[in-house]
């Protein structure tokens, strides 16, 4: 029994983002400005000193909204995602 | 192939349920019910076990078939620190051997059953099960419930009941928001996923549906939970219900056990926190009827699951939850320790955007309560 691939990620897969505070890279999806994937390796969760286990480390968010504003990391709904994304020009057709 | 290359049509996919049973604990039931010194059959992973507690006050689970004929151990009799079978009361120990045959000279080679690890603990019976037959590691071990058991919080109210379809069904409640508005009638504000290592949560919050009536008591304002599922079977939920006049604290536990690869039992325990202002009769009273409410939840579910298809496919939408990544955590119960891969267990966290469903639903509610109708909720009007 092997489990698929997610289909919202074949046309806009996850995209690195590395930490400004800790240096953790982590891969990060945005389909809206309000909803966020972040998918961590063991090697960035040992980088982030945070422990604490529901919120999103605050630190993270910022680097994300920064990646998100440089263009690293296409907001799906957002028209303009298509160019955000330098292989991803089918992005915004949700 | 999921897409149907000449008519553009996808394909509903769905493999076998696995007739491989999670590793894990798993919770049977209360160890008030279990624990009485009667033996209580359990048909379980595929089998039928029988539950004991022997003199020596511990609890124990073996296989209910008896090693000699065949005899069901759980139609036997506890003597002393050892279960009787009723057919030719060959007597069986909690550790799994045959400890006497009170008609014969000496008890045979190779009179060993298989036996399951137990814990008990805040009013509980856990089995750990494990296909490899590895004794369960300290750090998946089920956490101590806070307030349990003392003067705080009320007795679990308990409530079991089998279902008959794969539990992965239950397992995908996780993630699922949406199915909260349209099968139990809830209003999200926030949702989000946290999975890592053998734990999954969830982190739910809902405001009331203005449309559902008012119902009895003290108006409920929204609830806050903070759902896990410790290891493939065992949640347990901080839910706080919102009043009008403050806050109440309970825990809802949601857990089940496979009885093979398409039924299980479901279970439910709820306690309350008892206070100045709701004390224990009242909070019992309370737990009885969130109970009801809760019940009536999973009849919802149920009435889905009995006509769904098995799909190992779904195709998602963005305001969805992570569904595909849920089963690859899921799926490291279902494969050797060996095997679990980092995909499984490293750390993945979604937040799902409730701006655009919270406008969809507020419209709805909008015209229901413009109609003055009630919403059509599935096993309840529907």
């Amino acid at each position: 029994m092997t489990v698929r691939p997610d289909n919202r990620l074949a046309d806009a897969p996850m995209r690195p983002v590395e930490c400004g505070t800790c240096g953790a890279c982590v891969l990060v999806r945005k389909a809206s400005w309000e909803q966020t994937s972040v998918q961590w390796s063991s090697v960035a969760r040992r980088r982030c000193h945070r422990r604490d286990g529901l919120t999103l480390c605050p630190q993270l968010r910022a680097s994300i909204e920064t990646a998100v504003l440089l263009g690293a990391v296409p907001v799906l709904t957002d028209p303009d995602a298509a160019s955000a994304g330098e292989d991803q020009p089918h992005a915004h057709h949700r | 192939m999921t897409l149907d290359a000449d008519t553009g049509v996808r394909q509903i996919e769905a493999e076998a349920a696995p007739t491989r049973f999670a590793r894990g604990w798993h919770c049977l039931g209360l160890t008030r019910d279990l624990g009485d010194g009667k033996p209580h059959a359990v048909n379980a992973f595929g089998g039928k076990l029988v539950v004991f507690r022997s003199a020596d006050g511990r609890i124990n689970v073996l296989d209910a078939y008896c090693r000699h004929m065949g005899g069901d151990l759980s139609d036997g009799e506890v003597k002393g620190n050892e279960i009787a079978c009723p057919f030719h009361d060959w007597r069986w120990g909690g550790d799994g051997r045959c400890k006497r045959i009170p008609y014969s000279r000496r008890v045979p080679k190779l009179a060993r059953t298989a036996t399951w690890t137990t814990l008990e603990q805040d009013g509980m019976l856990f089995v750990w099960n494990d296909p490899e037959n590895n004794p369960p590691p300290p750090e998946v071990t089920i956490p101590r419930i806070e307030g349990i058991g003392t003067d705080g919080w009320t007795d679990w109210h308990w409530y079991s009941t089998v279902v008959h379809t794969n539990c992965r069904e239950i397992i995908d409640n996780v993630v699922d928001m949406a199915h909260f508005f349209y099968i139990h009638g809830g209003l999200p504000t926030e949702f989000k996923n946290v999975f890592e290592g053998h734990v999954a949560t969830q982190y739910y919050k809902s405001e009331a549906r203005p449309d559902l009536g008012s119902g009895e008591g003290a108006k409920i304002l929204g609830t806050t939970s903070v759902a896990s599922y410790y290891g493939p079977s065992f949640m347990i939920d901080d839910l706080i219900y919102h009043y009008e006049h403050g806050d109440q604290r309970t825990v809802l536990l949601n857990c089940h056990y496979p009885i093979d690869a398409n039924s299980f039992v479901l279970q439910y325990g709820i306690s309350v926190e008892i206070s100045d202002a709701v004390p224990r009769d009242v909070a019992t009273n309370m737990a009885v009827a969130l109970g009801d409410f809760v019940k009536m939840g999973f009849e919802q579910d149920v009435a889905i699951w009995k006509r769904k298809a098995r799909i190992d496919n779904p195709l998602l939408c963005e305001e969805d939850g992570p569904v595909y990544q849920l089963r690859r955590w899921y799926q490291q119960f279902y494969v050797d320790v060996a095997d679990v891969t980092p995909d499984m267990v490293d750390r993945f966290e979604f937040e799902i955007d409730t701006t655009r469903p919270r406008e969809a639903w507020l419209k709805e509610v909008e015209d229901n309560l413009a109609a003055g109708r009630l919403p059509r909720l599935v096993g309840i009007n529907k």
